[in-house]
């Protein structure tokens, strides 16, 4: 087992991983830019070296500053926690030449699993189900064949392409023609390459994720899954386990999970995302880190992520068979952000004059916040996930409820009430909801304030 | 304040914890001790910021910082200029001697072959930019600081006539210190000698562009780099005969800024255009192109 691990991370994820590491009897370094100087994860940890600026890119983004941090502490490993440097492959590799163990999997997989074409080739041969369409560019005719044979709508994307642009959603056969060539017109003007691709549209699916735990010796077990359905612009707002979803189709998606992660040799935590819609389920994208949302499955497993994760980068084998994992109860988490939903969610920085935490059993709050902790506007807003465990679904939204009644962060706005409102919506307590949630109910969930 | 409160509390436990703490050996002190292996990392010489090797690859070995031109080895500039796997090397087995038996002259030599894997400080063959043939011919300033000895001069001449021989434009990179002192007057003769092998090449009507890197200096300053018909130089590249240092010695007064430098050399007409190294292909395929012989194929393998 490592003696000293650095945590090139901030808030709340770097608060919770050097607790595991304390478990463990682990020392810490923490890095911190100028602005955090007062931060809870300093001071939590053994060692704390400043690494620059406050923005980012001049302080949790910049590797060679936190590797000599490394170096001169003498930290055997470095865990990335989420955001900054946690997906960058060539900080991956810095690390490996530099004889720092990079908490995570090998800098190949996460370039070929941040490569979304090269991920989804991947998977696509190792026979995981991912959106249905074509393969590789096609020409009018190929298009055409293809949408008698899977239907509509389907979307018409770049493959050089991104960010939205040269996509088109096609909804009747009449305007493929029309839409194909507008497309293939934008792609040419915006990447110099006029090729296209289809894909099956699929429409309001839900997000269902799976946890999964890979060793350095093949063994590869899935922690369940995650329903993060609940999204606000691609960010996550609540995620729970288990979700609600088909037992035959849960299995199937274990089984997917589990045969990606094998075929890319993965190891560490990771998660294997999907979209979901009625029966079936396609791989989406792997994510080659701890996620935010990881305590909604170690409280219904009763493992310890992160300290696991310590452990498969020392070298220590899974301790536990797939058979012996047990899915107890239901957790939800919900983000709390510092941010106003009301006014469109903008951001509200600023020192926390009083802080209550909701306590008892089944209540879990991860945070970094203290009295008189000052949030800063230079990162993200989010300030503390509140986790619930609970008998049943039913039972741990009442126990969420209350507990966010509890809450008391005097000082900053949070969206507090927004989640709370969330949790009183029938929808959601029927547990039929989608990505598109939030967006179609935004007016009722903000009416709090009146 | 609270703030300090929470910090002295957190250093007291911290202080407690560290009393009871284990004392157990350390089996970390083994070779796997964490540290940045040699040639990960390069120092700028010009703003002193430590850039990674691999994005200084990426970026043409010009620092992204503050533009600073590295010098390259031969094979690394063959690399830069021309189209994969198109150069064939030419005048390969010249043996450099020690004609005026200078002491530690041949294992200086020696050091130099095996550092740079090249038999002397210049190497040329044929080669293509984006398509477009030419001769190329590059000085090694790693190689003894590029210096022009017997072979060096030698090889300047065969890749001038390997260029009148196929009628192909010539490219010449040049980086070096000047005349090599060991070989004395032999090195001196080389001047004149390259200096009428270009002369020939402008005869026949061929195009010859001389691209003039950090450093060019000394007697190959004096004889075929500044005789292109086009001269290009490096950005920040140090060109002249003497060194400043010496000129300031000599002549007892302030040298203006920049002087010797390339954009100081382009303004005083020597030089005809400065390229940064990220565009030097494009340029020099446009050129080639642009001096193209009409209506004639090049039969040239």
């Amino acid at each position: 087992m490592f003696q000293k691990v650095l945590v090139a991370n901030r808030g709340e994820i770097a608060v919770r991983i050097i607790r595991s590491c304390r478990e463990l009897g682990i020392e810490t370094v923490a890095v911190y830019s100028t602005v955090d100087e007062d931060a809870l994860h300093v001071h939590l940890a053994d060692e704390a070296v400043c690494v620059g600026e406050a923005p980012a890119k001049a302080s949790y983004l910049h590797m060679e500053n936190i590797i000599s941090a490394a170096i001169n502490t003498g930290a055997e490993a470095i865990h990335p926690g989420f955001g900054f440097l946690s997906e960058n492959a060539k900080f991956a590799e810095l690390c490996e030449s530099c004889n720092i163990a990079f908490i995570g999997p090998s800098s190949q997989v996460i370039s070929d699993m941040g490569d979304k074409a090269k991920a989804k080739t991947l998977m696509r041969s190792a026979g995981v189900s991912i959106v249905p369409g074509s393969v590789g560019e096609i020409t009018l005719e190929e298009g055409l064949a293809l949408i008698k044979e899977m239907g509509l709508p389907v979307l018409i994307k770049a493959s050089a392409g991104g960010g939205g642009r040269g996509m088109r959603i096609v909804r009747h056969e009449s305007k493929f023609k029309t839409q194909y060539f507008a497309a293939k017109q934008e792609a040419a003007a915006a990447f110099s390459s006029d090729g296209v691709y289809l894909e099956k549209l699929v429409e309001n699916p839900r997000h269902i994720e799976v946890q999964i735990l890979a060793d350095k010796y093949d063994t590869v077990l899935h922690l369940f899954e995650r329903d993060c359905s609940v999204q606000r612009r691609n960010q996550k707002v609540i995620e729970e386990a288990p979700s609600n979803i088909d037992v035959s189709l849960r299995n199937q998606m274990y089984e997917a999970a589990i045969k990606a992660a094998k075929a890319v040799k993965y190891e560490n935590a990771g998660t294997v995302e999907f979209i979901v819609t009625d029966n079936a389920f396609y791989f989406i994208e792997m994510n080659t880190r701890i996620q935010v949302e990881h305590p909604v499955s170690e409280m219904i497993t009763n493992i310890d992520i992160i300290q696991e994760q310590l452990k498969i980068a020392s070298g220590m084998r899974l301790l536990f068979t797939q058979e012996s994992i047990k899915s107890q109860g239901h957790a939800i988490e919900v983000r709390i952000n510092a941010e106003n939903p009301v006014k469109n969610f903008m951001p509200s920085p600023g020192t926390v004059t009083f802080l209550h935490v909701p306590q008892g059993p089944g209540i879990r709050f991860d945070s970094m916040l203290y009295q008189d902790y000052t949030v800063s506007p230079h990162y993200d807003s989010m300030v503390g996930k509140l986790i619930v465990h609970a008998s049943d679904r039913a039972h741990a939204i009442s126990k969420m409820k209350s507990a966010l009644e509890e809450l008391i962060t005097e000082g900053i706005t949070t969206n507090q009430w927004f989640v709370w409102m969330i949790m009183n919506h029938q929808a959601y307590v029927e547990g039929s909801v989608d990505t598109s949630f939030i967006v179609k109910n935004i007016k009722k969930l903000i009416r709090y304030e009146n | 304040m609270k703030t300090e409160l929470l910090k002295k509390a957190l250093k007291r436990h911290k202080a407690l914890k560290n009393e009871f703490k284990n004392t157990y050996v350390n089996d970390q002190n083994k070779a796997t001790k964490p540290d940045v292996p040699a040639g990960l990392y390069e120092q700028c010489p010009s703003c002193k910021k430590n850039l990674n090797k691999k994005t200084l690859v990426v970026h043409h070995y010009v620092c992204d910082k503050c533009g600073h031109h590295f010098r390259l080895r031969a094979l690394e500039r063959i690399l830069l200029t021309l189209d994969k796997h198109s150069f064939l090397e030419k005048g390969l087995g010249f043996i450099t001697l020690n004609p005026l038996f200078q002491e530690g002259y041949e294992q200086k030599l020696e050091t130099a072959r095996k550092k740079s894997g090249n038999d002397d400080a210049f190497v040329y063959g044929y080669g293509e930019i984006e398509g477009e043939p030419c001769v190329l011919g590059v000085l090694d300033s790693h190689f003894m600081m590029g210096s022009m000895g017997s072979v060096v001069g030698e090889k300047v001449v065969k890749s001038a006539e390997y260029a009148m021989l196929k009628k192909l434009p010539l490219i010449i990179f040049s980086a070096s210190g000047g005349a090599r002192m060991q070989e004395g007057i032999f090195s001196l003769m080389q001047m004149a000698k390259t200096s009428s092998a270009i002369k020939e090449l402008h005869e026949q009507g061929l195009l010859y562009i001389s691209v003039l890197t950090h450093p060019t200096t000394g007697g190959v300053s004096a004889s075929f780099a500044t005789l292109g018909d086009i001269i290009i130089g490096e950005p920040g590249a140090l060109i002249g005969f003497a060194g400043p240092r010496v000129i300031k010695q000599t002549i007892k007064e302030t040298l203006p800024e920049g002087f010797q430098r390339s954009e100081f050399l382009k303004e005083k007409g020597l030089l005809d255009k400065v390229v940064h190294r990220k565009d030097m292909r494009i340029i020099l395929s446009t050129l080639l192109q642009l001096h193209k012989p009409r209506n004639e194929t090049n039969d040239n393998t």
